[in-house]
């Protein structure tokens, strides 16, 4: 029988679900807005930009909470890289899921309760949580009111560099979703980190 | 063409007024030009802001003159610029008081326009306003003559929304106007709120900002040389797929863009790119090179957690096989 710690509370593992439906349902939607076209619709135009506007609100809405509840739980030092071998421990984070995996090697910083992430997470997860998440909720509130865009830039509609930075911005956080639900199944069993993110408990 | 304009008009109008004017709109000849500006002053000496306030004599109808305001600037920038009032309004106009029914006396649009007029009355009689409102509505219910310009004369296409809008607007944001019209049918009919009715399209007002109404009510024209169809129509038949101009192929650039299709239209990777100096239109102005790389970022990163997952699967097959033996 493997060892099981309580890692997770019940808001963080909340919050983490609410806001995969949500990010899941926009970039559903957000792909359907983009690629519109009247032969292949995926979210017919009309219900894509209703359904996009209302998890977009949600989810920066949940975002705020996260906010707060990270720095009322002291959550929030968990994001924060630490000195003293970061680089190498990336490294090593990296040289793992290259190579080590492949041979069956147990994680090199599996999770504990003072560490929840492994440094590469932690970069990574900060720089989409604290970076790229900020970026993407801003535009795309002046995308739902234009009136707080710019009116123009260089000549052209205001709104051209606010869209270009939220489909951008978009397409770098379906990227990380994609290898972020692939990361899911590196735990002892294919399925132990999923579970984890639903119980609370971490297998190892 | 300028000048075959002229010689069409002076060849086909049989009455007196227009041929007094032999020159048409904008005249070249110097001593013309003042001669219309003196005989134009002279209806501008009453019919402006600045004449209300100074009444160049007494015993006026001020009320009914401050209803009856002719703006020269708008008029200096309209189609009809350059041509004497009286073109229109007949010779007599300028005597003060005025006879009788001057207004029902001006010369129609098809007197001067006669081809065009003839296939757009074709259109206009098609139309919601021409089959329930026949009489009363006229092509001068939306063509100021005073104050419009033809699309392809403004150029910017703000202008031309916010003209062209605002010949809609006129009526149908205005209980007042919209009831000098709607009371004469049968039930009298109350003007229905703009965004009640469009309240499925989001961000109307946007949309009020960046296209014209015609560009939904209209069918395509069914006559290459003319910008629009003028069969205005309801519900029934109104445009409302989003992804008629949400789209690379929009329609914008057969409707409003129309005028400017000829130039450039793939700047640096946008489709469409000539609608992005007024309006960023989702689908419609996306970027080539961009989509490639988003379509093929996922694509490779879809492929690249594929490969390792199988990876994974394999190589852990080969451990077991090993430990095994
Ligand atoms: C001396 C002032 C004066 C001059 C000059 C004048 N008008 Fe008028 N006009 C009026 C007034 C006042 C009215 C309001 C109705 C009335 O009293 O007849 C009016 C009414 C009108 C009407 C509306 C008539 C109707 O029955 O509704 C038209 C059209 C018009 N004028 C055109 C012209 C034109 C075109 C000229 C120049 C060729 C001109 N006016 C010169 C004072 C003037
Ligand atoms: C291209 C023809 C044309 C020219 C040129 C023209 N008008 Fe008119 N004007 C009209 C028509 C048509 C109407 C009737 C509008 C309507 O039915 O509401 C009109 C109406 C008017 C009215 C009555 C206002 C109203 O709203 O009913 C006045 C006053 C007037 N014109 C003054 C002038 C003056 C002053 C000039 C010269 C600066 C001028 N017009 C030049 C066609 C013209
Ligand atoms: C007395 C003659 C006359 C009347 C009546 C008249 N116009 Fe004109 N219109 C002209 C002239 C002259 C021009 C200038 C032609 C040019 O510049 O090529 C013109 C230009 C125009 C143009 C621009 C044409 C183009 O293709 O560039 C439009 C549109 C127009 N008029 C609409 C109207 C409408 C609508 C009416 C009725 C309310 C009307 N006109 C009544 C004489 C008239
Ligand atoms: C319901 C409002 C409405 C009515 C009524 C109307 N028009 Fe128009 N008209 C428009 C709009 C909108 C445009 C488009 C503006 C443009 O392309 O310049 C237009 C354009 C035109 C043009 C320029 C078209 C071109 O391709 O050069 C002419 C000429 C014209 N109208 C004449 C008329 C005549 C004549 C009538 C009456 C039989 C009439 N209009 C009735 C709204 C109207
Ligand atoms: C002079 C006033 C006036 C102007 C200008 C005008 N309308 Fe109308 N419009 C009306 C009235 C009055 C009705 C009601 C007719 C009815 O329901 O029988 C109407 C009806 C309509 C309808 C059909 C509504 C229905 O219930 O069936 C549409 C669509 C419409 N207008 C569009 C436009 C557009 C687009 C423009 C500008 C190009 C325009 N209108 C300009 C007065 C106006
Ligand atoms: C994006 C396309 C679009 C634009 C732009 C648009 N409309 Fe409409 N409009 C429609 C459609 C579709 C309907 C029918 C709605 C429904 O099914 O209830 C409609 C309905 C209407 C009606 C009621 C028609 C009826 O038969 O009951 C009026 C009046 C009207 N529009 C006027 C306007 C005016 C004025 C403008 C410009 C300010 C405008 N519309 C702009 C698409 C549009
Ligand atoms: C007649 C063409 C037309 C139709 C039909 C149309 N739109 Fe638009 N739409 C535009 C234009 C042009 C803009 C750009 C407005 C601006 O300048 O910001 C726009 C803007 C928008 C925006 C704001 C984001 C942006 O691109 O600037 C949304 C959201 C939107 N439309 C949704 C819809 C939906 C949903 C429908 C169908 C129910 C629809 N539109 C139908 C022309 C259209
Ligand atoms: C992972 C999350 C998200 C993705 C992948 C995404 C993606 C997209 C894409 C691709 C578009 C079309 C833009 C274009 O073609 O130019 C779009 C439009 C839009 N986005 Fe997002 N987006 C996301 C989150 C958000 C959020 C959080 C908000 C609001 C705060 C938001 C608000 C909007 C708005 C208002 C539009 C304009 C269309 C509409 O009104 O529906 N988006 N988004």
């Amino acid at each position: 029988m493997s060892e099981r710690i309580y890692m997770l509370p019940f808001w963080l593992r909340a919050w983490h679900w609410v806001n995969a439906a949500l990010i899941l349902v926009l970039i559903v939607t957000g792909g359907s807005l983009h690629f519109a076209q009247p032969d292949l619709p995926l979210v017919p135009f009309a219900l894509a930009a209703r359904l996009h506007d209302i998890a977009g609100v949600a989810l920066a809405a949940l975002y705020g909470f996260f906010v707060i509840a990270n720095i009322v739980s002291g959550n929030w030092w968990q994001y924060v890289p630490k000195p003293g071998g970061f680089i190498k421990r990336c490294l090593v984070q990296t040289r793992f899921y290259c190579w080590d995996i492949f041979w069956g090697r147990p994680h090199p910083y599996p999770p504990t309760l003072a560490a929840n992430f492994n440094s590469l997470q932690q970069i990574i997860y900060w720089f989409i949580m604290y970076f790229f998440m900020p970026i993407l909720l801003l535009t795309g509130l002046m995308f739902l009111v234009p009136e707080w865009a710019p009116q123009r830039v260089l000549g052209l509609d205001g709104l051209l560099p606010i869209a270009m930075a939220h489909t951008a911005v978009g397409l770098i956080i379906t990227l990380f979703m994609i290898g972020h639900i692939y990361l899911g199944t590196t735990g002892l069993k294919v399925t132990s980190l999923f579970r984890m993110m639903i119980t609370g408990w971490h297998e190892h | 063409m300028r000048h075959l304009v002229v010689v069409f008009l002076i060849l086909l109008l049989g009455t007196p007024s227009a041929l007094a004017q032999t020159a048409g709109a904008a005249p070249t000849d110097p001593a013309l030009i003042e001669k219309i500006r003196k005989s134009n002053a002279e209806c501008l000496g009453c019919h402006t802001e600045a004449a209300l306030k100074a009444p160049p004599r007494e015993g006026m109808d001020l009320l009914k003159l401050k209803t009856l305001l002719v703006d020269p600037a708008a008029f200096e920038r309209s189609n009809h610029a350059g041509m004497e009032c009286k073109t229109c309004h007949g010779q007599t106009a300028n005597e003060y008081p005025h006879r009788e029914g001057l207004t029902a006396q001006v010369s129609p649009c098809g007197e001067c326009h006669a081809q065009k007029s003839m296939r757009i009355e074709a259109q206009y009689d098609a139309s919601i306003h021409a089959k329930h409102l026949k009489g009363k509505f006229t092509c001068q219910s939306c063509h100021d003559p005073h104050l419009y310009k033809v699309a392809a004369k403004l150029g910017a296409p703000s202008e031309i929304v916010r003209q062209d809008n605002a010949m809609c607007f006129d009526c149908h944001e205005s209980d007042l106007k919209f009831a000098t019209f709607g009371d004469a049918l049968t039930p009298p009919k109350r003007r229905p709120d703009l965004d009640d009715i469009h309240e499925w399209l989001p961000n109307a007002k946007l949309h009020w900002g960046a296209v014209r109404c015609v560009e939904c009510h209209t069918p395509v024209s069914p006559t290459k040389t003319l910008a629009l169809s003028h069969e205005i129509v309801g519900k029934d038949k109104a445009e409302k797929n989003c992804v008629a101009c949400h789209t690379r192929d929009t329609a914008l650039k057969t409707r409003l863009y129309r005028h400017m299709v000829t130039e450039e239209r793939e700047k640096l990777g946008f489709a469409n790119s000539i609608i992005l100096g007024d309006s960023y239109v989702i689908g419609a102005t996306r970027n080539a090179y961009f989509d490639q790389f988003a379509v093929w970022s996922v694509l490779l990163t879809v492929a690249g957690v594929m490969g390792h997952g199988a990876l994974r699967v394999f190589t852990a097959g080969i451990r077991r096989l090993l430990r095994k033996s």
